[in-house]
């Protein structure tokens, strides 16, 4: 049975002394180098990190909410570059900042693609599921080079759980989207795009070529034909590249450019 | 000679993840991503051969003659997370870049058992006989631990692409890799 009797205790303080310099030494030397190679840092960091929303979610293109919170600082960052802070939260990391934020408006994630099964294929696809495997292959089997795989490597990635693949297109949920911008760069073809949370509108269709291709390869592709152009009355929409492109600070959602397409491109946003 | 058949056994025979199981952690938690891999295992590499080189010295000048063998590993711990700790500030103040991309593995490492695995086997190996073989050991060990977690990012990339059964997402099929990766490098033993 142990015993205190049975502890030699010559060795006991021999031991705890020398530990205890060893752990004086280490610890003086920390202190010293602490005091040689200490680095100013910024307290606004810390602060700006309380008013993020900490999912360190990497969408804003930093290492995490820490990473974007310096990046702040730094001033190589904007406030508006995290998409998944509320409004609040962004006036507040304004006025940390010292400036004034601007409010930039409520955005959410569409798919800018209708194409699904009306688009046809190169070819039959055997192999891994997902977007950036099918897209290795002479850019997926999509005869359009922009056209939705259907394949949801969006619905995937997506935290929330907003985007659906239905009838081989990915579709967005705008309750559920938290705009935060994954899926736009998850997407190898980058056909989802932002739209402000107020839209009524979208264009469904990426395509920047002729009407003839378009007709040859997909039955829901823009053809460019400009309805849309010279039925606005307001000069909110644009061929861009042979596509319509929406001005929504103009829109003001009369649907008028949506009812007159040939091609059914432009769609009403299902709010 | 003897440094080559160190190298062979620091590297392959005795790989530290894959044969002697030792910093499982990292192996798994740090190999998502090829870069990441090769920051911790250069991280590892560096913290191992400084490791090496203050625990064999501590234990040759100071336990040895003290009598005091059997605290090592308590000093050794002092020691690597007292040093791992100077280390972290002395890169913060001299190079913030490198600082950036080791910066958030160096704190995980403190309490890594391979580095303690390092110091440890240090003494006991009959190939380490003096303090030069044994920072040779640290890396070597070092080179060890980053190939074995880049060949393991390389894997786990390429898994991630392809379709596996929902029940083997993720841990699971980590661990089958593994579990083959180490009957691999058991071959060489």
């Amino acid at each position: 049975m142990f015993c205190f009797q049975d502890i030699n205790w010559g060795t006991f303080g021999w031991t705890l002394g020398v530990m205890l310099i060893i752990a004086l030494v280490l610890g003086g030397l920390i202190i010293l180098v602490s005091k040689f190679f200490s680095v100013e840092k910024d307290t606004r960091v810390d602060e700006i990190v309380e008013h993020l929303p900490k999912a360190n979610c990497g969408a804003c293109g930093h290492p995490g909410c820490e990473g974007f919170a310096q990046a702040l600082v730094n001033g190589t960052a904007d406030v508006d570059d995290c998409k998944v802070s509320s409004k609040e939260q962004k006036i507040e990391i304004a006025n940390i900042l010292g400036k004034s934020f601007s409010g930039g408006e409520e955005t959410v994630a569409v798919v800018a693609c209708n194409g699904g099964n009306n688009c046809q294929d190169k070819y039959a696809y055997q192999g891994y599921g997902n977007c950036q495997a099918q897209v290795m292959l002479s850019g997926g089997r999509k005869a359009c080079p922009v056209g939705c795989m259907g394949a949801g490597s969006c619905a995937d990635i997506c935290p929330s759980a907003a985007i659906k693949v239905k009838e081989g297109v990915a579709v967005v949920d705008p309750d559920l989207c938290i705009s935060c911008g994954l899926c736009m760069q998850t997407c190898p073809k980058k056909i989802i795009k932002r739209i402000p949370k107020s839209a009524k509108i979208y264009v469904a269709c990426s395509t920047q070529c002729k009407g003839k291709e378009v007709m040859a390869a997909c039955k829901a592709g823009c053809i460019a034909c400009g309805i849309c152009e010279r039925t606005c009355k307001y000069g909110a929409i644009h061929l861009v590249n042979n596509v319509p492109v929406i001005d929504y600070s103009k829109c003001v959602g009369c649907k008028e450019c949506m009812n007159k397409c040939p091609r059914k491109v432009i769609k009403e946003r299902n709010a | 000679m003897g440094i080559v058949s160190l190298f062979i056994a620091a590297v392959f025979t005795n790989n530290f993840i894959l044969v002697q199981t030792v910093g499982i952690c990292p192996f798994l938690g740090v190999s998502k991503k090829t870069e990441s891999a090769l920051g911790m295992g250069i991280a590892v590499t560096f913290v191992m051969v400084l490791a090496s080189a203050f625990t064999y010295a501590v234990y040759d000048w100071v336990l040895v003659p003290l009598g005091m063998e059997f605290m090592q590993t308590i000093v050794f711990i002092f020691v690597i997370a007292a040093l791992v700790q100077m280390l972290e500030m002395f890169i913060k103040k001299t190079s913030p870049s490198l600082y950036s991309s080791l910066g958030v593995y160096l704190p995980l490492i403190t309490t890594n058992c391979t580095i303690l695995g390092v110091a440890v086997a240090n003494l006991s190996d009959a190939l380490v006989t003096n303090l030069f073989m044994a920072i040779l050991n640290g890396l070597f060990c070092g080179i060890g631990f980053t190939l074995a977690i880049f060949l393991m990012s390389g894997l786990r990339e390429k898994v991630d692409k392809a379709n596996i059964p929902r029940c083997f997402k993720g841990f699971p099929i980590t661990l089958i890799t593994a579990c083959f990766m180490a009957m691999a490098f058991a071959v060489f033993g």
